[in-house]
Parts: structure tokens; C-alpha cells; sequence
């Protein structure tokens, strides 16, 4: 189902980008001539249309930039990158800003969905986490600053089952004796296994990649192997002890622990996976300026502190850290350090490079799934 | 009603139904549970309800998705009533073909119906710049896009309600001196109308559930209930989206009744 899905947004992706070159080629047009105000402007500055993520913002942070700019903020949401793409893709939506997860942003600037940010021009620019600076996915920060991020941890509900260890070999380990669950997503989950190993969350090695196959099948096949699944499921699952351990998004399990005091936490020890999801300018944005200035305002150490105090999601933002809520400071899994940054112990998900390399990660998922 | 049915059989029906309505049912309680997070119960609340109808997007979205479900049900049941009765008067050539056509949209997958429209809309769009017009995505290209799938739903209903009769009504209102427009107006219609009723409300109810049509084909700052609440999906369902959900469902099943009761065959109107 989730297949079929993906490769008809894929397919349309293509056929749409090849209606969007001929529009370009009118704007290219357009371009040459004097440079009057566009009369297709429809916010004149002051409206800001921004596609995100579902109940990813702190409703008064909005609201407050609203009365500081004198402006209206419409938030459109989207349950996927995939078709979040194709919507732009497909035009007649003018959004100024959307908030993509680090491993399609790529996919997005070759699409030529989007303009450069001018982080030159962006007073709190300075204020961004030093792991989160100059990254992989974006050299240079041309196109995005980041906007919260989501490590992956082991969760347990310590009323049920303390771990003996910070390991992965809890899961991944000669011993049979944990019911866990993965989370269901094939970067996750093969992700984890390369770490276990030793190897990059992005390896495009066969021998890598073969080991990681034969350790999950082993992984898969032990009584203790419950299921892939998300993460809100995955913490009802711990809450209601039908499994010792599970493989989830910190912040989906934070947002449990804060209500539930046994519900803990951790990075394993042999390290973890990392993503982002960031805030970027699009090409069509009918207000470039203001979109720009939103940014700078998210960039703010209270405004970025009070955006994770309502998502319980990573905050990419050094000077945000003292306004963060104390319940997520005393997190560990919630703020790697610098240090884990710069030794991979969180590691970013890249999108995979090589021709044949997305196809070996598929063929690994698709066997594990369909065991 | 002298043959009993058989206790297994029984059981067997009360089955189905859970396995149909338990999920709703998991639904409903949990719109009333305390607790923000998870899947524990911490007590009873009706808050969620009060936050809901506190949210400014939410209204938004109400009178998004009715007004959208209105017009395109009202242009839907025109056109679809017209196909229909077409469709049972024959005479024409490609009727086999136009059936068909007409089961497409109900049988497609909505994701392909959902990009093709969108495809089609970009396309458009391209041809009309060149004459120096654009439009926005929005309620009209949502709307028509719900009118596409409409169309079929309420012509098949019509005329399968049309089926039992046959030509001669036709031919005996036409020996009575009535006009071809009166004979449609004052004879076929009247014994449509259940089943044009019945599309009517069939074609609302589905206006009212769409999501992956919509999505695709609605403008920045235009989201429907639908879009709103699957959207919220991917970072864990919030009470007050259940609560939502709950008010949809409730709203859905009193259409569903009403098209039942209208599209019910009456023989004694004949």
C-alpha cells in the first residue's frame, strides 16, 4: 500500500517537474524585462503561507509574530515529505516557506523548489548549534537553517524493566530474552544495525550492508521481536508493558515521560540516528522578505526554547538551551552534545548516494517486512 | 419468520459488527480521556471538546469542507441525474463505453485520481498564462475535483432506480401530449427522486470523508476536516483530533441513514 503510494508520488514527480519547465522558461521571460513590482503578488507582504509539519509550532509563537510584523500566518500541514513535494511540484499552492526533513532536501533543490535563504542577512543566524552547521545535506546552510531535530533512542518503562546496559546489543546482542520493538522505517531500523556494527547510518558498502542484513534477520527471528512501529504506538506498547524495550524518536517518547514518570529514554552507546527537519525559502514565495524574517524570529533563543517546549522535539539552537523547559534539559536523549555530533555518536540520515545503494536498502527492508 | 437462525450464526453477525465498530467505538472513549499523550486512561474529561471548538483552524476548516460539500453535491446531482437518466433512456451509441467511464472514478485509487487532478490543474493552469490568466488552487479546484468523483456515484444510483421502469412510462406521458421536458420533469423525475436523494446524500458523505483528492488539489490556506486530521496522524493523535473525529463520525452515520431510508425502493408509488 505505502509502496504503491510512493512510487505514484514518484512518477508524478517526474511528469510534474516536466510541466514545470515550462513554466520556468516564462518566468525566465518575465525576469528580463523591467523589474516592476509582480502584480501576482497575492500577501503584499502581508500574508505568510507556511506548509509544515502537523502541530509542529507553538500556536502563540505564531501568534506573537503576527502581532509584531502586523500580518496573518495560514499554516498548511502535510503527513509526508513525499507528498508534500509533489503538492509543490504540482503549483497552484504559493507557500513562502515549508519545513522538510533533512534527507529530501536535496531532492528539493534539484527539483528547483527552492531559492536561497541569504543567511548573510539573518540577524540570529549565529545562535544555530554547531552540529547543525554547515551540514551534509546543505553545504554551506545555502537553503535551510535547521528547525527541530528527532534522535532515534531506546525507550523503556523502568514500573516494568530497567536495562542492564546503554547498548544495542540489548536488541541486537546474542541474547533472547527482551521483547522490543523497531520503529517501522527502513533507515531507522537498518540504520541501527550499521551502528551496532560500527559502520555509517548511510553506508553504501555491500559488505556493510550484507552484515547489517544477516544481523537483522537474526534480530527479526528472535521470540522476542514483537514488531516495527511508530512511535506513539510503540509508547502505548511500553506503557502497557506488552514490550521491555522499543526504537523511537525521542521526542515522541518525551511527550509520554512527561506524564508518566516511568518512561525513560537513552542514546545507545555505539550511537544513534539523527534527522532534522528545517525551514526553507521556496522559489515561488510570494513574500521572500517576510518569510526570511520569520526565520530570523525562530531563530530567536525564546522563541526556538518555547517551539521544542511544545513539541518535546530537539532544539537545534545553542543560545535557546537556558529557556528550555527543566523537565527536557534533565534529558540526556534530548540534547546530544557537540561531542556526540562531532564523533558521530548521533549521525545524521543522509539521502543514499549511488546508483544500486537505495535499491540494497530496499531489498533489506522488503525482506525483513516480509518475513 | 418461523425458521430459526442458527445461535452460531448468531454470534457469528455480532462478530462482524465488533470487528466494524470497535475501532470507532475505541475512538469515541478515547475523545474523552484526560490524559494528552498515550493510550492509558487517566479519566473522564469532555476538555478536548472545548479546546476543539476553541480552535480558530478547526472553524476554518468546518465551513471549508461544508461549504465545498454543498455546492459540489448540488452541481454533482444535476449532472449526475441528467448521465443517469441518459444512461436508462439509451438510444445512443458508446453507452457501454460511458458506463464504464462512469465506474472509473469509483474504482481508481484515490492517490492516482488525487495527482492526475493535480496534474491537470498544472497543466491548465500553463495554457491559461499564456493568455496572461492564472488561478490559484482552492475551493473551486477542490470543489470540481469532489464534483469528478461524485458524477458516478449519483448516476449509478439514479439509474439503478430507474432500472425497474421501462421506456413505455415515457411513451404513454408523450401519447398524453406532454412534451419531452415535461414528461422528464413531471414523470421520470418524481420516480427518480429517491434515488437521486440517495446519490445526493452518497456524494455528500463522500465530499465530507475526502482527504487524498483534496490534498492535492486545494491552494495554500484551504484545508478541509479531512486534511486537517490526517495530517495530525504522523506526530500522534491529539484527544481533541479524536474528539473531531468523533463529531465526523457521528455527522457521517446520520447521512448514511438518511441515504438508506431515501434510496429504499416504494413500490407502491407506481
Amino acid at each position: 500500500m505505502k509502496r504503491s503510494l510512493c512510487a505514484v508520488l514518484l512518477l508524478s514527480c517526474t511528469l510534474l517537474s516536466a510541466c514545470h519547465r515550462v513554466q520556468e522558461k516564462d518566468t525566465a521571460a518575465e525576469g528580463n524585462g523591467t523589474t516592476t513590482p509582480q502584480p501576482s503578488d497575492p500577501g503584499d507582504g502581508k500574508t505568510l503561507r507556511i506548509f509544515m509539519w502537523s502541530d509542529y509550532i507553538d500556536p502563540q509563537v505564531v501568534k506573537e509574530f503576527e502581532k509584531r510584523e502586523g500580518v496573518k500566518v495560514v499554516i498548511d500541514t502535510y503527513e509526508s515529505n513525499e507528498s508534500m513535494i509533489a503538492k509543490l511540484q504540482g503549483g497552484g499552492a504559493s507557500y513562502d516557506l515549508a519545513n522538510p526533513s533533512n534527507y529530501v532536501l536535496q531532492t528539493m533543490v534539484r527539483a528547483k523548489l527552492l531559492q536561497p535563504l541569504q543567511k548573510e542577512g539573518l540577524k540570529n543566524f549565529g545562535n544555530i548549534s554547531a552540529g547543525f552547521l554547515n551540514p551534509d545535506f546543505d553545504p554551506g546552510n545555502t537553503y535551510s537553517v535547521p528547525y527541530q531535530f528527532a534522535a532515534t533512542g531506546l525507550a523503556y518503562n523502568s514500573a516494568r524493566y530497567t536495562p542492564p546496559s546503554d547498548s544495542w546489543s540489548l536488541i541486537f546482542g546474542p541474547g533472547d530474552t527482551v521483547r522490543f520493538a523497531l520503529l517501522d522505517d527502513p533507515r531507522e531500523v537498518i540504520g541501527a544495525a550499521l551502528k551496532y556494527l560500527g559502520y555509517s547510518v548511510d553506508s553504501d558498502k555491500v559488505e556493510e550492508l550484507k552484515k547489517a542484513r544477516d544481523l537483522l534477520r537474526r534480530t527479526v527471528q528472535k521470540k522476542g521481536f514483537e514488531s516495527f512501529s511508530g512511535g506513539p504506538e510503540t509508547r502505548n506498547k511500553l506503557l502497557a508493558g506488552s514490550i521491555d524495550l522499543g526504537q523511537i524518536y525521542v521526542g515522541d517518547l518525551l511527550q509520554g515521560a512527561a506524564e508518566n514518570k516511568g518512561l525513560h529514554v537513552f542514546l545507545p552507546r555505539e550511537g544513534t540516528t539523527i534527522s532534522t527537519d528545517t525551514l526553507v525559502i521556496l522559489r515561488g514565495s510570494p513574500n521572500p522578505a517576510l518569510a526570511r524574517r520569520f526565520i530570523d524570529y525562530v531563530l530567536e533563543p525564546r522563541v526556538s526554547a518555547a517551539i521544542s517546549n511544545y513539541t518535546f522535539y530537539g532544539n537545534p539552537n545553542r543560545a535557546a538551551q537556558a529557556f528550555l523547559d527543566p523537565f527536557l534539559k534533565s534529558q540526556k536523549a534530548f540534547n546530544p552534545s557537540p561531542e556526540d555530533f562531532r564523533t558521530d555518536k548521533v549521525e545524521f540520515i543522509n539521502e543514499l548516494k549511488g546508483g544500486n545503494t537505495p535499491r540494497l536498502y530496499d531489498r533489506i527492508w522488503t525482506e525483513l517486512k516480509s518475513r | 419468520m418461523n425458521r430459526r437462525t442458527h445461535p452460531a450464526l448468531t454470534v457469528w453477525a455480532w462478530l462482524t459488527y465488533a470487528f466494524l465498530y470497535l475501532p470507532i467505538l475505541v475512538l469515541i472513549v478515547f475523545s474523552f480521556n484526560e490524559s494528552k499523550f498515550g493510550a492509558n486512561w487517566t479519566g473522564f474529561t469532555t476538555h478536548w471538546y472545548s479546546v476543539l471548538f476553541a480552535r480558530q483552524d478547526v472553524r476554518e476548516a468546518v465551513s471549508h469542507t461544508l461549504e465545498v460539500a454543498v455546492l459540489s453535491t448540488l452541481v454533482s446531482t444535476v449532472l449526475g441525474t441528467l448521465v443517469g437518466f441518459g444512461l436508462w433512456r439509451g438510444g445512443f451509441r458508446g453507452r457501454v463505453p460511458l458506463t464504464f467511464l462512469l465506474v472509473m472514478p469509483i474504482v481508481i485509487p484515490d492517490v492516482v485520481m488525487g495527482v492526475m487532478l493535480l496534474m491537470f490543474y498544472a497543466i491548465v493552469r500553463g495554457l491559461l498564462e499564456r493568455t496572461g490568466w492564472t488561478f490559484e488552487n482552492g475551493f473551486w479546484t477542490v470543489m470540481l475535483a469532489h464534483v469528478s468523483f461524485q458524477i458516478s456515484y449519483v448516476a449509478l444510483t439514479v439509474r439503478s432506480r430507474l432500472a425497474g421502469y421501462g421506456r413505455e412510462l415515457e411513451e404513454a406521458a408523450a401519447d398524453l401530449g406532454a412534451t419531452p421536458v415535461q414528461s422528464f420533469l413531471q414523470v421520470v423525475l418524481p420516480l427518480a427522486l429517491p434515488g437521486v436523494l440517495g446519490g445526493a446524500l452518497l456524494a455528500f458523505t463522500l465530499s465530507l470523508d475526502d482527504f487524498v483528492v483534496t490534498y492535492f488539489t486545494s491552494g495554500s490556506g484551504f484545508r478541509t476536516l479531512p486534511v486537517l486530521i490526517y495530517t495530525a496522524v504522523k506526530k500522534g493523535v491529539t484527544p481533541d483530533i479524536n474528539a473531531l473525529s468523533t463529531l465526523l463520525v457521528l455527522f457521517t452515520v446520520v447521512m448514511i441513514v438518511l441515504a438508506n431510508l431515501l434510496s429504499r425502493p416504494r413500490k407502491e408509488q407506481v
